[in-house]
């Protein structure tokens, strides 16, 4: 429990007083238990960094980026280098023609019923406030868990979204085709020099 | 029909006096005083003779009782005590014991032969559907049980050790090869369907009747009544089989890398130790041979990265097959020392518990509440208006799905869970930092809760002040459930 040093509050007048944080003792085993702030890490990883490896896959010029976790769990999203952010985000739609991803549904541990789709299956649709419509691709083969529908009622989410959270679609591929589409995919380093490659190309032309 | 008669033709057919009053239906303390029941019962029976008065020569075979085959006799009996004297019986502490008997099917077949002299003998008195006697396994209960709890010293528990006594007859390979020709004379369509195991007692108890069976036909396979026998019941094995034990506690944890039961992946340990093992390791073996079938549960369980503070997580072992059944103070003090020296997993409040009691862990686990003090990171330093988003004293409900990190072996679901209250506190020295307090529904990802994981937690204390957060670190500080009750170990041996 904070307690308000009255002298100090009066003197420093600082806001903050009674929020400040004190330990409680305790003994377990015969040792104090260590506060919790002892925890703190300077470099503390995010939660990408910490579970995630960042793949990209590249569609008609634009790239992807894909969130795979330690458990193969995928995440589909823009790269940060797609060209709707430059375009401005205008509309998200799951109804990609013949059918709603939105209607996806899965059931039980296996996640039974949901979409097989194929790396370069449309997941969604993206159009941009300058006109043009993306086919957001899937990335990888395996099979629908979950789409992100709130990206259908906010799409300007893409753009204030923390890496991650502006997520198209979340995606399970076999274990065993993990090696496979891993290899398919342009890890962070071949990512990034094909960014520095573009652009070089990029000055001559302009 | 009368009684006399009755005893007297049983008599003729070599039926023992244990016996001949299980076809008189007497009833519990009857078996006592036999002679003092036919008296009763208005029976005139030869005295038995006792032992004292002449050695007995060689058995004859008219000895050996033909419905019980010497079940009942004074000298099986004493085989019995002797058999579990010499069995591990004395590793076992129980104050209570209960028999429970394998016996031969030869038994329920003579019993059915006697059943058919009967009615052959006196006629339409006799019933079709209900057995003439006491049936051998009640009878069994009425008269061995008694004695055998008597001679050891034991009280009747049906709960306490025990003891499998397996009994085999030199007749029954042969009579129950008669027995699988005979079910198949007389029940073919049924038989047919009965490929693996040919007959079982079950299908014996039920089907075998002189109400479903024709005297003529059971007399081509066995006979009636049944015949003299050279060899009594042999005892095949004594198996003990001790109590079930409960031992409850709460239990702490100080580790941030001590998983709580066996973390195993694709066959290989991913850590070297954990709750489980470390409790079961070292209050175990003081009631159990066997610790690897003790079963340990509790009230829920944290992540591998947090720890358990305050006053711990309850949890229970159970122990079947205990050797022993107490545990003084001083015992659980020690044991209460020994995982206390890990440094890493504390018990206390350790006791034994009755196994009803165990429904407080099991059932309600949605109900419960649960107290956490988590660790998280601002991008910028606290301010006045996070902190204030941050004191919510009423509950309100989040919206939470299936987190990333285990959905690929769980389903996708949405859950509603209640967060009851949140309190926030800043480290003075750096402000980045908050010491959030949350009261939740139990089942609640705290982790998901706060950083909102990509918005599939919703709201998510993240959502509710606008800014990204992040989780460091973790403490569970309360589990609101009130079992098992304190008890303090230490202070009892002082």
């Amino acid at each position: 429990m904070a307690t308000i040093d009255t002298q100090t509050f009066l003197t420093t007048a600082d806001p903050l007083e009674p929020y400040y944080f004190q330990h409680e003792e305790q003994k377990i085993c015969g040792e104090f238990v260590k506060p919790i702030t002892d925890n703190y890490d300077e470099n503390y990883p995010s939660v990408v960094d910490r579970f995630f490896t960042r793949y990209y896959y590249i569609k008609a010029g634009a790239a992807y980026q894909l969130l795979y976790h330690s458990n193969r769990i995928c995440l589909v999203c823009l790269a940060p280098s797609h060209p709707a952010y430059a375009e401005g985000i205008e509309s998200v739609t799951f109804d990609v023609g013949n059918v709603d991803r939105s209607q996806n549904v899965v059931k039980g541990k296996a996640k039974k019923g949901g979409m097989i789709l194929q790396a370069d299956t449309t997941l969604a649709l993206l159009k941009t406030s300058a006109g043009n419509t993306y086919k957001i691709p899937s990335c990888i083969r395996g099979k629908l868990v979950e789409v992100n529908t709130a990206l259908i009622e906010d799409p300007k989410l893409l753009e204030r979204a923390a890496e991650g959270a502006g997520y198209f679609g979340i995606l399970l591929p076999k274990i065993d085709n993990c090696d496979s589409i891993k290899a398919s995919l342009l890890s962070q380093e071949q990512y990034e020099e094909r960014i520095k490659n573009d652009k070089s190309e990029d000055k001559p032309a302009t | 029909m009368k009684n006399q008669e009755l005893i007297d033709y049983l008599e003729s057919c070599g039926v023992c006096r244990v016996c001949q009053l299980r076809y008189l239906k007497a009833r519990g303390s009857e078996y006592r005083d036999m002679q003092k029941t036919f008296q009763r019962l208005d029976v005139q029976v030869a005295a038995e003779e006792t032992a004292d008065n002449e050695i007995p020569a060689k058995k004859s075979r008219l000895d050996i009782c033909t419905t019980c085959l010497g079940l009942f006799s004074k000298d099986f009996q004493q085989q019995l005590i002797d058999g579990i004297l010499r069995s591990d019986y004395a590793k076992y502490d129980s104050p209570g014991i209960v028999l429970a008997f394998n016996l031969p099917m030869v038994l329920q077949l003579r019993q059915l032969s006697m059943w058919f002299a009967l009615q052959s003998k006196f006629g339409a008195s006799v019933d079709s559907n209900f057995a003439p006697d006491v049936p051998i396994k009640e009878a069994v209960k009425l008269i061995l049980h008694p004695i055998v709890c008597t001679q050891l010293g034991k009280e009747y528990d049906a709960n306490g050790l025990m003891i499998n006594i397996e009994l085999r007859h030199s007749t029954e390979a042969d009579d129950v090869a008669q027995l699988v020709q005979l079910n198949k004379a007389a029940f073919p369509a049924q038989a047919k369907h009965q490929k693996r195991i040919e007959i079982s007692r079950g299908l014996l108890e039920k089907q075998y009747q002189p109400s479903r069976l024709k005297a003529e036909l059971f007399k081509k396979f066995l006979p009636i009544p049944p015949s003299p026998v050279n060899d009594s019941l042999e005892l095949q094995s004594i198996q003990l089989c001790g109590p079930l034990v409960c031992v409850a506690g709460r239990y702490r944890k100080l580790s941030r890398e001590l998983s709580h039961t066996p973390w195993v992946l694709n066959g290989k340990r991913i850590m070297e130790d954990s709750i489980e093992e470390i409790i079961i390791r070292n209050v175990g073996s003081h009631f159990s041979e066997t610790p690897e079938k003790i079963t340990f549960m509790s009230s829920g369980r944290e992540d591998v990265d947090v720890r358990c503070l305050g006053k711990g997580r309850p949890f229970v072992l159970e122990i079947p097959n205990a050797r022993c059944g107490s545990l003084t103070r001083t015992q659980a003090l020690a044991m209460e020392q020994a995982v206390d020296a890990t440094g890493t997993v504390s018990i206390h409040n350790l006791q034994l518990v009755p196994r009803e009691e165990l429904t407080h862990i099991k059932t309600g686990e949605e109900q419960k509440r649960k107290y956490y003090r988590a660790l998280c990171v601002l991008e910028q330093p606290a301010t006045l208006e996070i902190l204030q988003k941050l004191q919510i004293s009423e509950s309100f409900d989040i919206q939470q799905k299936t987190p990333i990190r285990v959905l690929h072996r769980r389903p996708l679901h949405t859950r509603p869970r209640t967060i009851f209250g949140v309190k926030a506190r800043v480290q003075r020295e750096n402000p980045r930092l908050l010491v959030i307090d949350v009261v939740s529904q139990a089942g609640t990802y705290i982790k998901e809760l706060v950083h909102g994981e990509f918005g599939r937690t919703a709201p998510s204390l993240s959502s509710i002040i606008g800014q990204p957060m992040d989780i460091l670190a973790l403490d569970v500080v309360g589990i609101d459930l009130d079992w098992p009750s304190d008890v303090n170990n230490a202070a009892a041996v002082e």
